[in-house]
């Protein structure tokens, strides 16, 4: 019987991660975060003009990396956007991002590798928030590939391969602001275990640190100026860590949560019936860190050191999203595969840490399928964080409908939330937003929120029949329709 | 040939209904459950969350007929919770009180296991959230199948995603009041109520229904 080539597990993961990751893509409604970036991102692929903005929004990566799939798929202006393209771009970053750690984790032999990639390809973060149109995917993937790089130079001491990492961590700086947290937590990490391995004493150290920090500015200014249209991007990607450490020092974002949020994000918890839990995953990685303290593993000490201070400075921060949760996902991984790599050593250990590195993945992917199928935007969910709710989807066809009977008169949106409402309503002429009641309520249809309906309601002409949609969990629409 | 005795029946329930006394029908309330302060909601087809209504008024030998009647349903194999949760008197709203039907549109049906003259039903869907279920449509009748004979007591779908006829009853919001609907004196033994998703989740609830009468003798 011939011998599969070694390749071919790793391919077949990969694929699983790529299929989980890309397949009905659409299916979800869009959450406003989503549906904003998603409008930034229309008139960049319109215009080809984008300005960073640095109040309420992350680096320009995302937006740029999607014009090239948008390309692709024949889709060139806003209206002809959609959902599937926009969340291909996480989508087959967190594809990548199984392939990277599985080179990363190669050192704790071919198989632990193996294992560690399989818990990324399913762990529920990763595959929620890789069909997620935010950034934090493409950090994830830009973070390893830095590692791997600079693991690469400390190997060969190419120069190319710091300059591969400036490159990388250029972009990781360009796609969200947390970058630095990141490769510090990396570079810390990898100080506990450079005394153990060769000389650091290398003349190659201060020409590989200029090429890996020339990289890193040139690939962040590229993208923060909008390819040189936009030089006030440089001065506001350095302004904006002095504003958000104002809004995080006042506590007045609305995402503090307490400081055990991510250990139960981790662990288990039951919401309204719904189990949602990682014990297994956690239990393995956190026997892997047990193991990394007693054991003299460069890899998974590295993993240790990594993983612990992300997760501390996370968890001591207040602001917390469930979405920054996916940064510890590829060190827990290796901390995992470490623990069922380590009972190689016994007789049949090998099949026992297979079998329960298959075990644990197969609960993971049975809680992927769970946060990703039916609950997608289910706000028991715990990554559908302040989610749409499925109503959003029939907001289009009523305005589609009610321009169709009165072309001449607006679409009126009088709430004080609306997204991802513009997205929905994109391509449709003659819509308006108002947080306030505006002086003419009257129009071809009318959404108002429930709390400024009464007010609506009294400033209309002629007849409507009035409906109820929901925007999101516990925020409800009253759509006002003109009798005909 | 049939069309007569019904007719007496009917008749008959009537005459019964205005010669009863009639008293205040008197619901066990669950505690709130808002948690914070919900957005307000004060649309004049919405009831406030904080008035109580005038009590529906019914005969005074109506007694509560459901309870721990059985439950069908659309979705046999439900998300969450058992059918038998629609009757079993538990209506606080806490998880494991509810019973989750899958999305679109789901029924359920309380046999009373004897044909009644209804007075009232009430209905608490989910009430620890400010949302509103999407056509809800009440139907009575002695038929299990709901083939014949069928009386829609309340239905507010105003779309016919139900399918069972455009309504014109206001939609609501859930509060812990629940909804009570005026049965007036239908004679039927099956409650069906439908429901098409709400506006927080494609998904149908029930916490509690209950049904009120006289029993026929």
């Amino acid at each position: 019987m011939p011998i599969p080539p070694r390749w071919l597990p790793l391919a077949l993961l990969v694929l699983v991660a790529a299929w989980w990751r890309m397949h009905d893509l659409a299916a979800r409604p869009m959450h406003a975060d989503e549906a904003n970036q998603a409008v930034k991102t229309g008139g960049l692929l319109e215009t080809g003009r984008y300005a960073y903005d640095p109040s309420d929004h992350h680096g320009p990566v995302l937006y740029y990396a999607t014009l090239p799939v948008a390309w692709v798929r024949g889709q060139r202006t806003l209206a002809a956007l959609d959902e599937t393209t926009l969340r291909l771009v996480p989508a087959i970053a967190g594809t990548i991002a199984v392939l990277l750690l599985a080179w990363l984790a190669s050192p704790l032999g071919a198989w632990p590798a193996l294992a560690a990639a399989a818990f990324l390809a399913v762990s529920p973060p990763s595959v929620y928030y890789s069909r997620d149109f935010i950034q934090e995917t493409l950090l994830v993937a830009f973070t390893l590939a830095l590692f791997l790089a600079a693991r690469r130079f400390w190997r060969t001491r190419e120069l190319r391969w710091a300059a591969l990492a400036g490159a990388f961590y250029g972009l990781m700086q360009a796609t969200k602001e947390t970058a630095p947290l990141f490769a510090l937590a990396g570079l810390i990490g990898a100080a506990t275990i450079i005394p153990g391995q060769r000389s650091a004493r290398d003349t190659h150290w201060p020409r590989a640190i200029s090429i890996f920090v020339a990289c890193a500015l040139v690939v962040a200014a590229v993208f923060y100026s909008s390819f040189g249209t936009h030089w006030t991007g440089l001065v506001d990607a350095i302004t904006v860590y002095g504003r958000a450490a104002g809004r995080l020092a006042a506590g007045a974002t609305g995402h503090e949560k307490p400081w055990w949020y991510y250990l139960r994000l981790f662990g288990w918890q039951e919401n309204g019936g719904l189990v949602f839990e990682q014990l297994g995953f956690s239990a393995l990685a956190l026997a892997g860190l047990v193991l990394a303290l007693r054991k003299n593993d460069p890899l998974l000490r590295w993993a240790a050191v990594e993983t612990t201070i992300l997760f501390v400075a996370f968890s001591i921060t207040p602001y917390k999203t469930p979405w920054q949760a996916i940064g510890f996902v590829p060190g827990l991984a290796l901390l995992a595969a470490g623990a069922v790599g380590s009972l190689d050593r016994f007789p049949r250990g090998r099949f026992v840490g297979a079998t329960v590195a298959a075990v644990v993945a197969v609960f993971l992917g049975f809680q992927s399928a769970r946060v990703t199928g039916r609950n997608a935007a289910d706000e028991r969910n715990p990554y559908a964080y302040v989610h749409s709710a499925p109503d959003v989807l029939k907001f289009r066809a009523l305005a589609q409908a009610a321009l169709l009977a009165h072309p001449d008169r607006p679409i009126r949106v009088i709430s004080e939330e609306y997204w991802p409402l513009p997205w929905y309503f994109r391509g449709l002429g003659n819509v308006g937003y108002w947080t306030a009641l505006p002086e003419d309520c009257d129009g071809a249809l009318v959404i108002a929120s429930a709390g400024l309906a009464p007010d609506v309601r009294a400033h209309l002409h002629g007849g409507y029949t009035e409906s109820f949609l929901g925007l999101r969990p516990g925020f409800v629409c009253v759509v006002f329709t003109p009798r005909s | 040939m049939l069309r007569l005795p019904a007719l007496f029946l009917a008749l008959a329930a009537v005459a019964r209904l205005a010669a009863a006394d009639l008293v205040p029908l008197k619901l066990t309330l669950p505690k709130p459950l808002f948690v914070g302060t919900p957005r307000p909601i004060q649309v004049a087809n919405l009831e406030p969350g904080d008035t109580r209504h005038p009590p529906l008024m019914v005969p005074a030998d109506a007694v509560l007929l459901s309870l721990n009647k059985p439950v069908t349903g659309s979705d046999s194999l439900p998300v969450i919770g058992e059918l038998s949760y629609v009757t079993d008197g538990e209506k606080s709203g806490v998880e494991g009180t509810y019973v989750e039907m899958g999305p679109g549109v789901q029924w359920v049906q309380i046999d009373l296991g004897a044909p009644a003259q209804l007075a009232a039903i009430a209905v608490w869907h989910f009430h620890s959230q400010a949302r509103v279920y999407h056509a809800v449509v009440i139907q009575v009748s002695n038929d299990p199948a709901f083939k014949k004979d069928v009386t829609t007591l309340f239905n507010n779908d105003d779309a016919n995603a139900d399918g069972l006829g455009k309504g014109t009853d206001f939609a609501y919001i859930e509060t812990f009041q629940g909804r009570v609907i005026d049965a007036k004196g239908t004679n039927a033994r099956y409650v069906r109520l439908y429901s098409d998703g709400n506006t927080s989740d494609e998904l149908n609830h029930y916490t509690e229904v209950e049904v009120y009468g006289v029993p026929v003798k």
